[in-house]
């Protein structure tokens, strides 16, 4: 198990671009093609251990990656029967182990071919939000919302850009300006000053909770309250694989290694929570959901 | 059930499905009829009179719903006695999945909101808060709770003893005063006799404004509902469909002196509303939890439509 770990770690540092999340759920569905357990307990008892282990190592994508191997384990042993509902696989129909795992590997497959065009499929969606002359607020660096903004660029829309300086807002600018998009670094501070030029606010995620509330990193929740405040729509572009099967009532209320980079460090949290009255919409690649769908799909994986 | 004796929305469920037991027990098929078919006609003047001594609630209908399918579905094979234990097992089971077992999932999943130092907020009385609330001192959290009443019957006079007996520390007020208490508040957790198809909360009268209150002063509403008492119903306000409990409780007064509108049926111009139950929206409710999961509260169609109420 542990090469696997050292396996996602290599990873990380190679592929910058690609989500952590979606690294996580590559050495996971290795991991189920090439393990030799006799049966389904242990191999799911094996996921949750290594997903536990991924976790561990993912720093501040800790909710995404949790989130992502969650649904991975849950996919992948869904199977809906003809007549009845969606239920575990019925592993007394098997004689043996290998067709179920042989099942497990190709559902496996089907969630990583699903998860590769998520970007994609976001982009398609969201860009037509984006018309001429929009000026578009943002938070922080966000390689789904860069997707759509490049989107919208290719069909020649003409938009202007604000992103909050944050943490790497200054590298969602360059990212930007190399694409020929016209985008501005702004203090944190000011975002009361320019929110009455701003058309909407649209940021990413680093997870969607079970009511549709957003955890992202710290400064959006006070764009959100702004926005609301000065009647802004309020948008999120997020991956599916980032609903996390959590329920926060307050700030406080996120699991510490969510909030916090090490365990020990918990003055400054890295995340905020924003609650989902103060979401319009959510760009993910099933569709464009309200916050309250949100729960709607994540029941229809889990119960 | 008329005179009060048996009340909440699960105690008049449990009451219901002992009384059906019973009938079901005595009673015995005519030799020309089937019991599937005859059983349900037999039931239904029983459930006529238990309507017209007190408007049945919503538990108490699904429950109705249910073991009218039963024996509806009960195989034709089966030799009376057979049928009988059949639909007797299903009253049982009914009971222990959905009240008893569901009971002690919510209260496991609602302790787990509480933490120390909290202080929480009920009203008057609910036989499922009082049992988290129990819970939650016996895994030795400490919080304090603030007990909200409102005449006419004053339900939350109990909800005070028994708390007050497990040792957790109390506070009671009138509901007069909520605003006022609201502000030292942590959470607020109320108990719903039902959960309507477009996310409205029914509760018992007060509910609706604790709900208000709370959102007001930005304290997490927590309510809590099981899943056989989602309905299929749907309204926006209180007045649609409700029930009137008795004027004449409104008459009594704190101090004993006669109540100045005594003499109300006389008097052209007045008239006194009890009423039972208000709808609280669903904007209002920071969470629903239910035996199968927590819930954002219009997410409560969706449970209905994938028929997860063991219908």
């Amino acid at each position: 198990m542990d090469d696997y770990v050292a396996e996602f770690e290599r990873k990380r540092k190679n592929s910058k671009d690609t989500p952590v999340a979606i690294l996580a759920i590559h050495v996971l569905n290795d991991f189920v093609s090439k393990s030799n357990v006799g049966t389904l307990q242990q191999l799911l008892e094996q996921l949750k251990e290594l997903s536990r282990q991924l976790k561990a190592t993912a720093g501040s994508s800790t909710t995404s990656v949790a989130s992502g191997c969650d649904l991975f384990v849950r996919f992948i042993t869904l199977s809906r029967g003809q007549n009845a509902p969606s239920s575990e696989i019925d592993i007394l129909e098997c004689k043996g182990f290998d067709p179920v795992r042989k099942f497990l590997v190709d559902r496996g497959n089907l969630f990583m071919k699903r998860l590769k065009d998520s970007r994609r499929k976001i982009a398609q969606l969201a860009y037509p939000f984006i018309s001429d002359g929009v000026t578009v607020l943002t938070v922080n660096m966000s390689r789904v919302v860069l997707e759509i903004l490049m989107k919208a660029h290719e069909k020649a829309k003409k938009f202007k850009v604000l992103v909050t300086e944050s943490e790497e807002g200054p590298l969602m600018v360059k990212k930007l300006n190399d694409q020929g998009i016209q985008a501005t670094l702004i203090l944190d501070a000011s975002i009361g000053f320019v929110m009455e030029r701003v058309s909407f606010v649209l940021v990413g995620a680093v997870g969607v909770v079970e009511n549709g509330g957003l955890i992202n990193k710290l400064g959006t929740y006070p764009v959100a309250v702004m926005a609301r405040s000065l009647n802004k729509p309020f948008y999120v572009a997020v991956e599916s694989f980032k609903f996390y099967r959590n329920y926060p009532l307050s700030q406080l209320d996120l699991p510490n290694d969510a909030k916090y980079e090490n365990a020990e460090d918990t003055k400054h949290p890295e995340v905020d929570f924003t609650p989902p009255k103060y979401i319009n919409k959510l760009f993910t690649d099933l569709g464009v959901l309200t916050p309250s769908a949100v729960s709607d799909e994540l029941i229809k994986l889990y119960i | 059930m008329a005179r009060d004796i048996v009340v909440g929305s699960n105690a008049r469920c449990a009451a219901l499905i002992c009384a059906v037991k019973t009938f079901i027990s005595d009673y015995k098929c005519p030799k020309t009829k089937e019991i599937r078919s005859h059983l349900n006609i037999a039931l239904k003047p029983c459930f006529t009179y238990l309507s017209q001594c007190r408007m049945m609630c919503v538990s108490m209908e699904n429950f109705i719903k249910h073991i009218k399918l039963q024996i509806t579905k009960s195989s034709p094979d089966l030799t009376e006695s057979e049928a009988r234990e059949e639909l007797l097992e299903a009253c049982e089971d009914f009971f222990k999945e959905n009240i008893y077992l569901a009971g002690k999932s919510i209260t496991e999943k609602a302790v787990n909101r509480i933490v120390n130092g909290d202080t929480i907020l009920i009203f008057k009385k609910s036989q499922l808060i009082l049992h988290i609330l129990l819970e939650a001192k016996a895994q030795n959290k400490e919080f304090k709770v603030v007990v909200v009443d409102s005449r006419p019957d004053l339900s939350g006079v109990s909800s005070c003893e028994r708390l007050t007996a497990a040792g957790i520390p109390c506070s009671y007020v009138y509901i007069n005063s909520s605003t006022y208490i609201m502000k030292k508040v942590t959470k607020v957790m109320l108990a719903a006799d039902a959960l309507l198809a477009n996310g409205y909360v029914l509760g018992p009268v007060g509910t609706a404004m604790m709900g208000l209150i709370a959102n007001t002063y930005n304290k997490p509403v927590i309510v809590c509902c099981e899943t056989y008492k989602f309905c299929e119903r749907v309204q926006t306000d209180s007045i649609l469909y409700n029930e009137l409990a008795d004027p004449d409780s409104m008459l009594k007064t704190l101090n004993a002196e006669e109540s100045p509108v005594a003499g109300w049926r006389e008097s052209p111009n007045t008239r006194l509303v009890n009423l039972v139950y208000d709808t609280t929206p669903p904007a209002l409710v920071s969470i629903v939890i239910t035996e199968i999961a927590e819930l954002p509260c219009s997410s409560a169609p969706v449970v209905l439509r994938r028929g997860a109420v063991k219908m």
